[in-house]
């Protein structure tokens, strides 16, 4: 099973060696001379005024967790997918049951507004 | 392949409370704005359906189905039933509570029902995979419920105590079972008592696996030196959601301690056993101290709680299927007590005020003296003072303790129990003889809370004078 | 060594490195990026223990959706730096013994004595067109049935308790909704009224104030 991963791991390799190559030869490469006023951080040639950092709204986070509920119930799916001609009926049934129970969540939210951002 | 399908016809009341919660969760958000109350009563028709259905269902034979993840046997039936009895009495305490502080939502009954479920999970649990599933079910609903009244941030602070305590309770028992099932080679209840009984599991794997299984199960227990979580979680939670978590959740855990050291590991009995004996030394001993010094009433009750933890854990001690008997009949006790004296505190407390000092009760007895006789009779039981049901816990589990050679054990928790005595008559003391802040009658804040408050106390005393009935049924579904 | 032991250790070395880094590091976002980096490596040794279908799992659900949902919530935080920062010298000696403690536990009890290859035999090796999905598949949706519908019931409590939790809508004088069924709903006669009227003739345009300028 493993030498099917084979290639995979070629390609993670080169991947990553296209990736970090380039990097670390402008790394050792290019001319680096660097002084206070070259390091120092500035907006549109001021001084920054505040820190960069902001809270963000909550409404970003109540998405994401939706997302990876639904996210996860899609990686239920692969197997069953896979396997649903020898599972038979039963199995079809139940992932019936399953989707009928994130269907009503799935209700729910919508009917609670989350879906909507304002 | 060669799979049979499953018989669904054990698992019934599960499957009707799942399709009533979902009902009712996508029903709500069109009563919500109409109907106020549809909700509370749905919720509460729900509880007495599927109690109706166990009860009628109930047989004492043990039917295990889902290839071994579910069994329903007489022990499970009445977990499940008290669990349903002492829920139908959280939310009615609650309704009013929740409206005077302003956070009355749909969301808290339907959550509390999808607990409720997570909790009979647990109570059927036969397979480590389904027993974790329920426990994250449970705990999860729970988090959300602590948190919901997003304002206070007493309330979110102890929402985030619980939950990161929680999560670190439900890795070290995963860490546990993931051990086990190592030494094993099976995630099922019986095939791993069998596996341990012939000898072929790893004893160092095992032992370490009992251990951290006791620390996880000791987290959800709230016993010491696992119990930090406990007192803060009741203080900061809204009251009604404290009653639900010191209540059912505690039968629920009793039932997966029962399910995975006894029903599971017999065959570790001197291990897990010393872990225990130490665990309930400590909760009673501290429990007690602690609760000595407190000012505030939920508080008190939680440390109260952890020394009844101790006294719980005196009858798994014993290890004998009376001294479980006894154990379960002490939660069961124990379950409907906390029902009654968180209840107190929501039958009294107002709108923007919590009755939860002691000093609040300070000469309840001119201001209302029924309520008053009604918490001198949970006081009296908690203390365990005869003939309130609270005194046969502690004898059974005494008497239990003691006919497995642990006198010294016995000792301690008498002591205890005389020490803790202390606290529960000082309140009973500021009750009677202390003078009140105000002369002003002090009804309970809904007709339904009083009879509600009284129906819970008054089953104290009636079940103290005949102590049998539910002897019979902790003892018959154990032993049968 | 074999090659697939060498896999096994880079991957293994990757791993172990990039959680020390994402407990160390300063910044959170930093953290979480060291966490996937963990994550990528974790599920590369699963799928040397032949576990494919976890491995792949792993990468789409926790380094693609979870990692997401941490930078929200590292976002949403506001942290400051500073103060994350104060006692972790202070608190290191307690941590890297802890550390050390669990670590030798560990290897007492998940070690060769109780799980070397001696004890529980070489691993079954499947051949390269053995599935493991497949077995997963076969499992989850028969004989587990009832732990998976559990799942479902997990994720439905993790849906009410989000929203719960979260939303909260402003009132209506604040923000405008829109809404749908109004809108599809509505007719022509709702938004347009023909209204009989008597002619009116105009006065005419005074011109006054035009001559003035």
């Amino acid at each position: 099973m493993l030498e099917n991963y084979l290639p995979i791991l070629v390609f993670v390799v080169l991947g990553v060696l296209f990736g970090v190559g380039p990097l670390l030869m402008s790394f050792v490469l290019a001319p680096n001379k660097p002084d206070a006023e070259k390091n120092s951080p500035y907006e549109c040639g001021f001084e920054p005024f505040e820190d960069s950092r902001m809270k963000f709204d909550v409404r970003f986070y109540l998405v994401a967790i939706l997302f990876i509920i639904f996210d996860l119930e899609i990686a239920f799916l692969f197997p069953w997918a896979i396997v649903l001609d020898e599972i038979g009926l039963f199995g079809l049934l139940s992932m019936a049951v399953f989707l009928s129970l994130l269907v009503v969540g799935f209700i729910y939210e919508w009917r609670k507004g989350a879906l909507e951002w304002e | 392949m060669n799979f049979v399908i499953p018989d669904f016809t054990p698992a019934v009341p599960e499957m009707v409370l799942l399709a009533l919660a979902s009902f009712i969760l996508i029903a709500d958000t069109f009563w919500s704005e109409r109907y106020k109350y549809a909700t509370y009563y749905a919720t509460q028709a729900s509880l007495v359906i599927v109690g109706l259905l166990i009860l009628f269902s109930f047989t004492s034979e043990t039917a295990v189905t889902f290839n071994e993840s579910f069994v329903r046997d007489a022990f499970a039936d009445v977990l499940k039933l008290f669990i349903i009895l002492v829920s139908i009495g959280v939310f009615l305490f609650s309704k009013e509570y929740l409206q005077n502080h302003d956070f009355y939502k749909g969301e808290f009954f339907t959550l509390g029902l999808f607990a409720i479920l997570g909790m009979f999970v647990m109570v059927s649990a036969y397979n480590f995979i389904t027993l974790f599933v329920g426990l994250e079910i449970m705990s999860l609903a729970m988090y959300a419920m602590i948190a919901m009244q997003r304002d206070s941030a007493k309330a979110t602070e102890a929402a985030m105590k619980y939950f990161v305590l929680g999560a670190l309770a439900t890795g070290l028992l995963l860490y546990g079972l993931s051990m086990i099932y190592g030494a094993t080679g099976t995630l099922t209840i019986p095939e791993v008592k069998a596996v341990i009984e012939a000898g072929k599991a790893n004893s160092t794997v095992l032992a370490f696996g009992v251990v951290f299984i006791v620390i996880g199960l000791g987290f959800k227990l709230g016993a010491v030196p696992f119990h930090m979580w406990v007192p803060d979680v009741y203080d900061g939670a809204p009251t009604a959601v404290t009653l639900f978590i010191a209540a059912a959740p505690k039968i629920a855990a009793f039932a997966i301690v029962y399910r995975l050291l006894v029903d599971g590991m017999p065959g570790l009995v001197v291990d897990w056993q010393q872990l225990l004996i130490i665990m309930a030394i400590l909760s009673m001993v501290i429990g007690t101290v602690i609760a000595l010094a407190q000012t505030n009433f939920k508080r008190l009750l939680a440390y109260s709680g952890i020394a009844h933890i101790g006294f719980l854990l005196l009858g798994f001690i014993a290890a004998t299927p009376e001294g479980y008997s006894a154990a379960m009949f002490y939660v069961l006790v124990y379950a409907i007590t906390s029902v009654a004296a968180f209840g107190m505190i929501l039958a009294l407390g107002r709108k923007g005020m919590e009755f939860d000092q002691i000093k609040d009760f300070a000469g309840l007895n001119k201001r209302n003296p029924w309520l008053a006789a009604m918490m001198l009779i949970i006081m009296f039981s908690m203390a365990g003072v005869p003939p309130f049901i609270g005194f046969y816990a502690k004898l059974v589990v005494l008497e239990e303790v003691i006919a497995a050679g642990f006198t010294w054990l016995a000792i301690i928790g008498v002591v205890t129990a005389i020490a803790g005595a202390f606290y529960y008559l000082r309140v009973i003391k500021v009750m009677y003889f202390d003078a009140p802040e105000q002369d002003t009658p002090l009804p309970a804040s809904t007709r339904e809370l009083s009879v509600g408050v009284s129906v819970y106390s008054l089953s104290l005393l009636v079940l103290g004078i005949m102590p049998a009935w539910l002897m019979a049924v902790a003892y018959n579904s154990l032993l049968m | 060594m074999t090659f697939e032991q060498l896999i096994f250790y880079i991957l293994a070395a990757i791993a172990v490195i990039s959680s020390l880094m994402m407990i160390s590091v300063n910044n959170p976002v930093k953290a979480a990026l060291w966490l996937v980096l963990a994550f990528i490596a974790t599920a590369g040794v699963w799928i040397t223990a032949q576990a494919e279908f976890l491995g792949i799992v792993l990468i789409l659900v926790y380094a693609g959706a979870v990692m997401v949902l941490f930078l929200f919530v590292v976002m949403m935080l506001d942290i400051n730096l500073v103060k994350l920062k104060e006692g972790f010298i202070r608190y290191l000696p307690i941590g890297v013994l802890a550390a050390l403690g669990i670590f030798a536990l560990m290897y007492m009890v998940l070690g060769p004595n109780n799980f070397g290859m001696d004890v529980t035999g070489e691993p079954v090796r499947f051949d390269a067109n053995h599935s493991n999905t497949t077995m997963i598949g076969l499992a989850l949706y028969t004989v587990h049935v009832y732990a998976f519908i559990l799942a479902a019931v997990l994720l439905l409590v993790g849906i009410v308790a989000a929203i719960a939790l979260t939303i909260r809508r402003r009132p209506p004088h604040e923000v405008k909704y829109q809404n749908i069924d109004k809108q599809v709903k509505t007719q022509a006669r709702d938004r347009f009224e023909m209204i009989k009227m008597q002619p009116v003739k105009e006065k005419p345009v005074e011109n006054k104030k035009e001559e003035d300028e």
